[in-house]
């Protein structure tokens, strides 16, 4: 940035909200000189600096790419709307916090894929970032745009967008392909050739060099390579020794206030459970845990980097953790006298809850959380949540015994086989668990009960058993909110809900193909960003979009597939087979459940891949 | 005993607010190791206690802030482990043992002194001080939560002057009234008839009620 362009952002700083969010400099903060044969990368988080400063992933990569010398990594997020605007009308390009150069003059660009209601923000800051939208319009010296993260298990829908995926566990993986793409650079290479150097890294994904084929009535019908460097499958990455794995021992520290602001330990990665509408549980097989040694090291590096006051255990299932008492009781040693709480967040209700609470007496009380998901047991079965209602009110009642007195219960509505008796089963839980606050001497319960029922709206998610399965229309999800919202009218709960309207646009950008590219792009040009907030979000300017492109998207949202239809994502081998989500699709049906898979393999598809799933 | 701290708020940390700044001072004496103290309580929070706010945008010469110590630190070993801690910005640049018995510094805090330098030349608006000094009365409007009311700056305003294009202000900031440095410039801009220029502001000292630095009792 030249000295000009530095004064015009500084008055830039002086309007807009928050501005602490855009001008970098944190404790801790890389910054690294930009020199020859050193390959500079820019994560991109296309969420706000609140959100992107809470996520562990960009930490990881941060760390990854940092310690090695041939390269440099720096970061950028996504400006509120007063910011994104007033660089447009200065004439500043999106810059990055560490060296503030625009996205443009960056070797690699990659952005983390959390969430689908995201892409907009990548669009706009490539835009704003001086990089073309469109990956076959980018030239010789623009940006490599790469992904990664949960949601680029189906890329499709950013195809014209992202010129390279990654697929899986990014730490290893980040650097081969800034490897590649750094000494593709130095060679001269031409842009395409090093795409094809790209599509050659195990897990690499490049959406330019594969063709899709439709039926008439919109379904797919062919997806295959158009050169022979490109993979017809593309297996995902996996860290399989979580110990030995990047861990960052210093974290940028915010000034402004973080959504989750603290020390995040990572214990475990992947889930055993099954629950057949959970995405992430299917992607991140197999379990690995790291062990409470190397979680204590972290902890006290990070402690020392950053003087947090609090810590927070990440994990699928952090009471599935098999070392969760003796880390608790070293976090607890080791912290004793520094004022560092501990916070434990969404804890299945069938882990060994009692003890923690009750070795918890030094740890932060956050009030219990827990995820029902469903309102009654026939359903629960059929979405394999393998928690009795038995099992859930013995955990609130041993809460509320032990003085807590807010209960938050997480539960979804429009689930594959629902009915109007499973939507006021929600209700009829939430009034027992306020019984059982009652039911407690007046002197033996903490004042003031607090039950939060939250209901999202089901979206059908690629990769797990449901992903044949239709999405309730709008109308239907506002009616049964309403039923359940007239049930909820109970002293001392609070009940949440959401418009549908932004689970309908996940639901199609999570299982459409590469027909939503335009769909997005249009988006995009009649204003639309910001969605995953309400103040921002304009579902008519998506639904012109759609038309505009010719895209329906009632036909992905709401459609039940049939068994051996084509999927955008069937390419993508997350380890799961499709046989297998289709058994658990049919033993859904059945209202049978399936056993946790450390009790027995449940012969998911991992076990193809040597050394991948423990015996 | 207790530490009294005079500290910058310089460059890009004067887009901190009171907020960011409490916290980015309270992780910068938790990893420093000096021996601070804690409140009781169940969510017990690190004492630390700012002379006076200031708002994101300014700059801060010498602000000052106290805390109380649980065991004695020499003042130029709290220095340096301190600004170990800190970024340039936010530098600790001075530290004051006082006894526990010395009155609060927010207590003893009176006025302020400020530099407002108009970012274009501003010729209008700086002849217009002596004119607006002279008034006997200076109304500034002034938001509160409930509305807005009709405030008089003039016995706030302790002092103005025009120093090489730039404004040099003296307002009180006590619990008796406060003039903040946006409303001196609005109010002179209304009495000038020209729009409120855009400023670089700075607070340059804190001062007690003998108009000597806050650090130095």
């Amino acid at each position: 940035m030249n000295r000009d362009m530095g004064q015009r952002l500084e008055m830039l700083l002086e309007e807009v909200q928050r501005p602490a969010r855009y001008t970098g400099g944190e404790v801790n903060a890389i910054k690294k000189e930009w020199r020859p044969g050193r390959t500079a990368f820019c994560f991109a988080f296309p969420d706000t600096y609140e959100v992107a400063m809470s996520h562990l992933g960009m930490k990881i990569i941060y760390e990854a790419v940092n310690a090695r010398e041939d390269m440099l990594c720096e970061r950028v997020m996504m400006p509120w709307a007063d910011m994104a605007d007033g660089l447009k009308a200065a004439g500043i390009p999106l810059y990055s916090l560490e060296s503030r150069r625009a996205l443009s003059e960056f070797d690699a660009v990659g952005f983390t894929l959390q969430y689908e209601m995201s892409y907009t923000n990548i669009l706009a800051m490539l835009d704003l970032g001086g990089i073309a939208l469109r990956g076959g319009q980018r030239g010789e010296r623009a940006p490599f745009v790469i992904a990664g993260g949960p949601c680029a298990a189906n890329p499709e829908p950013l195809a014209e967008v992202v010129d390279a995926f990654l697929m899986g566990d990014g730490e290893t993986a980040t650097v081969q392909m800034l490897e590649v793409i750094g000494a593709g650079r130095r060679e001269g290479l031409r842009r395409e050739r090093i795409l094809l150097r790209l599509a050659g890294i195990p897990g690499v994904y490049v959406p330019s060099l594969y063709e899709s084929v439709w039926h008439e009535d919109g379904t797919l019908a062919a997806f295959t390579p158009k050169v022979e460097e490109a993979p017809a499958r593309v297996v995902k990455r996996v860290e399989t020794d979580l110990d030995a794995a990047c861990f960052p021992a210093a974290m940028p520290l915010p000034y402004t206030e973080a959504v989750h602001d603290r020390i995040v330990l990572e214990i475990m990665r992947g889930c055993t459970r099954g629950c057949r509408f959970c995405q992430a549980g299917m992607l991140y097989r197999p379990v690995r845990e790291r062990s409470p040694g190397k979680l204590l090291e972290q902890a006290q590096a990070l402690f020392e980097a950053t003087g947090y006051e609090e810590i927070s255990l990440s994990s699928l299932s952090t009471g599935d953790y098999s070392q969760l008492l003796p880390l608790i009781r070293g976090l607890n040693e080791r912290f004793e006298g520094r004022r560092v709480s501990l916070s434990l967040p969404s804890l299945r209700v069938d882990g060994p809850l009692q003890e923690v609470l009750a070795d918890s007496g030094r740890v932060k009380k956050s009030g219990l959380t827990l995820a029902p998901e469903a309102g009654t047991q026939r359903l629960r079965d059929v979405i394999n949540k393998g928690v009795t209602e038995e099992d859930l009110l013995r955990a609130v009642r041993e809460a509320f015994e032990a003085g807590w007195n807010s209960v938050k219960l997480y539960f979804m509505i429009g689930l594959p086989t629902e009915t109007d008796e499973d939507v006021l089963g929600v209700a009829a839980l939430a009034r027992k668990v306020v019984d059982c606050y009652y039911a407690l001497p007046r002197e033996k319960r903490a004042r003031g009960l607090k039950v939060v029922v939250s209901a999202s709206t089901f979206v059908p998610k690629p990769f797990t058993p449901f992903q044949w399965a239709a999405q309730d229309r709008l109308e239907e999800i506002r009616r049964k909110q309403g039923l359940l919202r007239n049930a909820l009218n109970i002293r001392g709960v609070t009940f949440n809900w959401h418009d549908p309207e932004t689970s309908f646009l996940e639901a199609c950008f999570a299982r459409g193909g590469r027909e939503l590219s335009p769909v997005l792009l249009r988006a995009y040009e009649l204003g639309c960003r910001l969605d995953g907030w309400s103040e921002h979000f304009n579902f008519q300017a998506w639904l012109q979009a759609f038309s505009d492109a010719g895209v329906d998207p009632a036909f992905i949202a709401h459609r039940a597939r049939e068994k051996d239809e084509r999927f955008p994502w069937d390419f993508v081998d997350i380890g799961v087979t499709r046989g297998y989500l289709w058994l658990e699709n049919e033993r859904a049906l059945r209202g049978q459940t399936t056993p946790d898979c450390r009790e027995g393999c449940g012969h998911c598809g991992l076990r193809r891949f040597e050394g991948m799933c423990p015996e | 005993m207790k530490m009294l701290v005079v500290y910058q708020k310089l460059g890009l940390h004067r887009f901190l607010g009171h907020l960011d700044l409490q916290r980015a001072m309270q992780r910068a004496l938790r990893r420093s190791g000096l021996p601070v103290c804690y409140s009781q309580g169940f969510n017990p929070h690190l004492l630390l206690s700012f002379a006076a706010p200031l708002s994101v945008g300014i700059q801060g010469e010498r602000e000052v802030m106290e805390l109380p110590l649980g065991e004695p630190v020499a003042e130029q070993d709290f220095l340096r482990r301190l600004n170990a801690a800190l970024p340039e910005g936010l530098k600790a640049l001075q530290a004051r043992l006082l006894g526990d018995d010395a009155a609060p510094a927010m207590a003893r805090l009176e006025a302020a002194v400020y530099t407002i330098v108009p970012r274009e030349a501003a010729p209008e608006l700086l002849a217009a001080v002596p004119g607006f000094l002279a008034q006997t009365a200076i109304p500034c409007l002034r938001k509160t939560k409930s509305g807005e009311r009709m405030d008089d700056l003039r016995p706030l305003v302790y002092n103005l002057l025009v120093k090489q294009g730039a404004l040099h202000a003296v307002l009180a900031i006590s619990e008796r009234g406060t003039a903040r440095p946006d409303q001196l410039l609005a109010s002179l801009a209304a009495f000038a008839g020209v729009a409120p220029p855009r400023c670089a502001i700075t607070r340059a000292a804190l001062l007690d009620g003998r108009m000597a630095p806050l650090e130095d009792p």
